[in-house]
């Protein structure tokens, strides 16, 4: 017989417990981390098909790109009374993770992106053929330059319509030009510089004259010492270690994929690049090493004001401002890139992009979404992109012109590298794609922090273990 | 007799009732007991037995999550895998490398730590102990960050002092030499809970038995040596297991400091690091699963070698 006073408590204990697995069941339950408002609209009637947008695996997912892209989401469903397009923002860091569980668990979202070329290779196998879907619905990309569309073309299928391109060039400090009574290097393509034609050699000349100690010797003096270095002549910043990424920048385009598609390499131009970085790093000393774009504005070197050219992005922009910090560039421009050991000018091209799931259910509702996505320059205005769109162009760089006003920066420079993208992509498709992207990245890291490595033996040593990765997805 | 018999019936049904009043009562305290543990029952079910057979079903597999439809049986492919894996190699060096600094060192820093707190010239013990404790309150990443700052080649405090010593800072962060040692410095930094068993251990050391070495005439040394280290040997043992098994799950810090890359040079590719990126990074779930079972296999193992050892350094209730 149950006694009075125990039963009570035997019946908060079995609330509580229940109470308990309610919330452990509760809490368990994902939720994206930036379910937009735009998701929570009308409930859809029964013809209506859901299409999900995932966003995070690229830029997109910060707090105030999401009102933007929740308008450009609730303007879709308004033009388009049978489609019922979602937004689901996830935090960047997991957001690969998450879409791989999902994928996994069978829930594939329809539409993902923005994502760079390298984020898409990863899951370049899920996408949809969309080449078809293009030629069947008569989309308009005459605006767009054929080889920005190739380079969403992978293995022949057509993964993605170029939405932003961020084509790359060299950002110079005219104030430390000014200072050495060095001329600025050139804003046109096949200009010469100083009578010399402007080549990774004559950068090299320039980048050691604009390389300077703490006692004042640049580095072609004898006295110069690279221990106490206070101003460097060149960088590449922001290029996360990537061998590959290096091997571009000062080669010229490349594939460490030989045309059987199986066997790893390091051609000739890669080679000649990479040891050109590397002998600048540790025997010409112009180019920071790890341990040196630490002190340099915490790896933003440019905006320290202590290098004077350096090898970015259109995107770039995003973080340099002139004037802040101490020290700081106050006074910048953009240059083009000179002519690599290959002969050709190489500008390593980012571009960002929409791709749909090849698991869709509704290919033709998602393609309709993602056209729309993709005309919507609300979308690459808050990415702050450039876009791969001609025509929306001039608006871009007039709000870039009103932003670092009253410097006047030659964005021209910036269109006619677009001309030159690096082709393959320096993060074009690899076997076993995540960990040999990793591998070439190591390459990088060893490079930038080790002196006195024996460099062929290193790049012979890494293609063969890129070989074994390649291997491993046989 | 009949009283007798009523006497013995009653009694038994006394007992019989009694019986079943304990059996009921056995019945409700198991109930209960059921009730309460239930939860933690279904806890262990669901978020670690079953995800420890699926990962020994997933070792035997190529289960990558973005295709899961090509999922296919390996047999042991991802075992013999590892024996030809030369970062796997490098990871597990990482690991002993850092396990060989940082276990006897934080396992010393804490000791002498506890012994300092616990002498009773030291003024405001109570005070001391609770500072050495906080760290322990400062979440992993949060320190890992100051830490950072710390460390940093050019503009950290810890440089900056050995630049006024006179002392040239090395790279701590970015040169593979220096970063093992820049992250036993941040391990000796949280020390903080082994320093509170020992403390215990210490304090649970019987007074008399100093007095006794003092009369023999020991020194503090010898008092040390022959008292303390002794009786505290089964914290010590303890300490040690769990510094073992905490080394070999190091993850966070060293995912801070490299972006979850092991830079610079893979000198912080630490064995669960790997783990994570095969998982996580090249979405190799199958070897990851692998992964997880040679480390469970290895912590088993280290720890079996250390309880065979404790017979002949562990003091039991004064049996060795």
């Amino acid at each position: 017989m149950t006694s009075p006073s125990t039963a009570p408590w035997r019946l908060v204990a079995l609330a509580s417990t229940i109470a308990l697995a309610l919330a452990a069941c509760a809490s368990s339950s994902p939720s994206p981390s930036g379910s937009s408002a735009a998701s929570e609209s009308a409930a859809p009637s029964a013809e209506v098909v859901e299409i999900e947008w995932y966003v995070g695996l690229g830029t997109g997912e910060n707090e105030e790109q999401i009102p933007a892209e929740e308008a450009v989401v609730a303007a879709f469903n308004a033009a388009n009374p049978n489609i019922h397009l979602t937004l689901t923002v996830v935090d960047n860091t997991e957001a690969a993770d998450t879409l791989a569980t999902r994928i996994a668990a069978g829930d594939s979202p329809d539409i993902i992106g923005p994502i760079g070329i390298r984020g898409l290779q990863s899951f370049g196998d899920q996408l949809l053929d969309i080449g078809p879907l293009i030629a069947s619905s008569g989309v308009d990309l005459s605006e767009i330059d054929q080889s920005l569309i190739d380079v969403y073309n992978v293995n022949g299928k057509q993964i993605g319509i170029p939405m932003a391109v961020y084509s790359s060039f060299i950002y110079y400090n005219k104030s430390l030009f000014d200072e050495a009574d060095l001329a600025y290097p050139p804003h046109e393509v096949g200009e010469q510089y100083e009578g010399q034609d402007w080549t990774w050699e004559t950068v090299r000349e320039v980048a050691m004259q604009l390389t300077v100690d703490a006692s004042g010797n640049d580095a072609t003096d004898a006295a110069f010492d690279p221990e106490n270095i206070v101003q460097f002549g060149l960088d590449a910043q922001w290029t996360e270690n990537d061998g590959r990424a290096w091997s571009t920048i000062f080669g010229g385009s490349g594939s460490v994929l030989a045309a059987d598609g199986t066997t790893a390499q390091w051609p000739d131009n890669w080679r000649t690049g990479l040891k050109f970085m590397y002998d600048g790093i540790w025997v010409d000393h112009f180019i920071p090493n790890a341990t040196a774009v630490q002190g340099l504005a915490d790896g933003n070197t440019f905006q320290s004001g202590r290098v004077a050219m350096d090898v970015v992005h259109q995107w770039y922009t995003c973080c340099v401002y002139p004037g802040e910090g101490d020290p700081a560039v106050s006074d910048w421009d953009i240059a083009v890139l000179p002519v690599g050991p290959d002969g050709n000018i190489t500008s390593k091209l980012h571009a960002d992009t929409i791709g749909i799931m090849d698991s869709t259910e509704h290919p033709e509702a998602a393609f309709e979404a993602l056209t729309f996505l993709a005309q919507s320059p609300e979308l690459i205005q808050t990415w702050g992109a450039m876009p791969a769109t001609e025509s929306q162009r001039a608006d871009f760089f007039a709000g870039l012109a009103e932003r670092f006003a009253p410097l006047e920066i030659d964005w021209n420079v910036s269109t006619l590298m677009l001309g030159y993208p690096d082709n393959p992509s320096h993060e074009a498709f690899m076997p076993n794609f995540a960990e040999a992207d990793s591998a070439n990245k190591d390459l990088g890291s060893r490079l930038w922090n080790t002196p006195g490595l024996d460099f062929d033996a290193e790049l012979d040593a890494h293609v063969e273990l890129l070989q074994g990765i390649f291997d491993e997805a046989t | 007799m009949r009283l007798t018999g009523g006497s013995t019936d009653k009694g038994a049904a006394a007992s019989s009732q009694r019986s079943r009043h304990a059996s009921n009562a056995s019945r409700r305290e198991w109930r209960t007991g059921l009730l309460f543990i239930g939860p933690w029952i279904i806890g262990f079910v669901v978020f670690s037995a079953l995800p420890m057979i699926a990962s020994l079903v997933l070792s035997l597999t190529n289960f990558d999550p973005r295709e899961p439809d090509e999922i296919k049986f390996i047999c042991l492919a991802n075992y013999a895998r590892m024996l030809d894996d030369p970062i796997l190699r490098e990871s597990i060096w990482v690991t002993l490398r850092f396990a060989l600094m940082v276990v006897p060192l934080t396992l010393a820093a804490a000791l002498g730590v506890a012994l300092l707190i616990n002498s009773t010239l030291l003024a405001g013990r109570n005070l001391f102990r609770t500072l050495f404790y906080v760290p322990m309150q400062i979440p992993i990443v949060a320190s890992t960050v100051v830490w950072i700052g710390v460390l940093h080649a050019d503009n950290g405090w810890l440089n900056k002092a050995l630049e006024a010593a006179g002392i040239p800072g090395p790279n701590w962060l970015q040169s593979p030499t220096w970063v093992g040692p820049a992250l036993v410095i941040m391990g000796l930094w949280g020390i903080g809970n082994m320093m509170l068993i020992f403390l215990a251990g210490l304090q649970g050391v019987p007074t008399e038995l100093y007095d006794a070495a003092k009369v023999d005439g020991a020194g503090r040394w010898a008092s040390f040596r022959h008292v303390t280290l002794p009786m505290i040997s089964p914290v010590l043992f303890y300490n040690l297991i769990i510094a073992l098994i905490a080394t070999f799950q190091y993850f966070t810090q060293a995912y801070v400091i490299s972006n979850g890359r092991g830079d610079p040079d893979r000198a912080t590719l630490f064995f669960n690091l790997q783990l994570y990126r095969e998982a996580f990074g090249f979405f190799h779930m199958g070897y990851a699963s692998a992964l997880a079972w040679l480390l469970f296999v290895i912590v088993l193992g280290l720890t079996i070698v250390l309880f065979k050892t404790a017979g002949s350094w562990v003091y039991e209730g004064g049996d060795r």
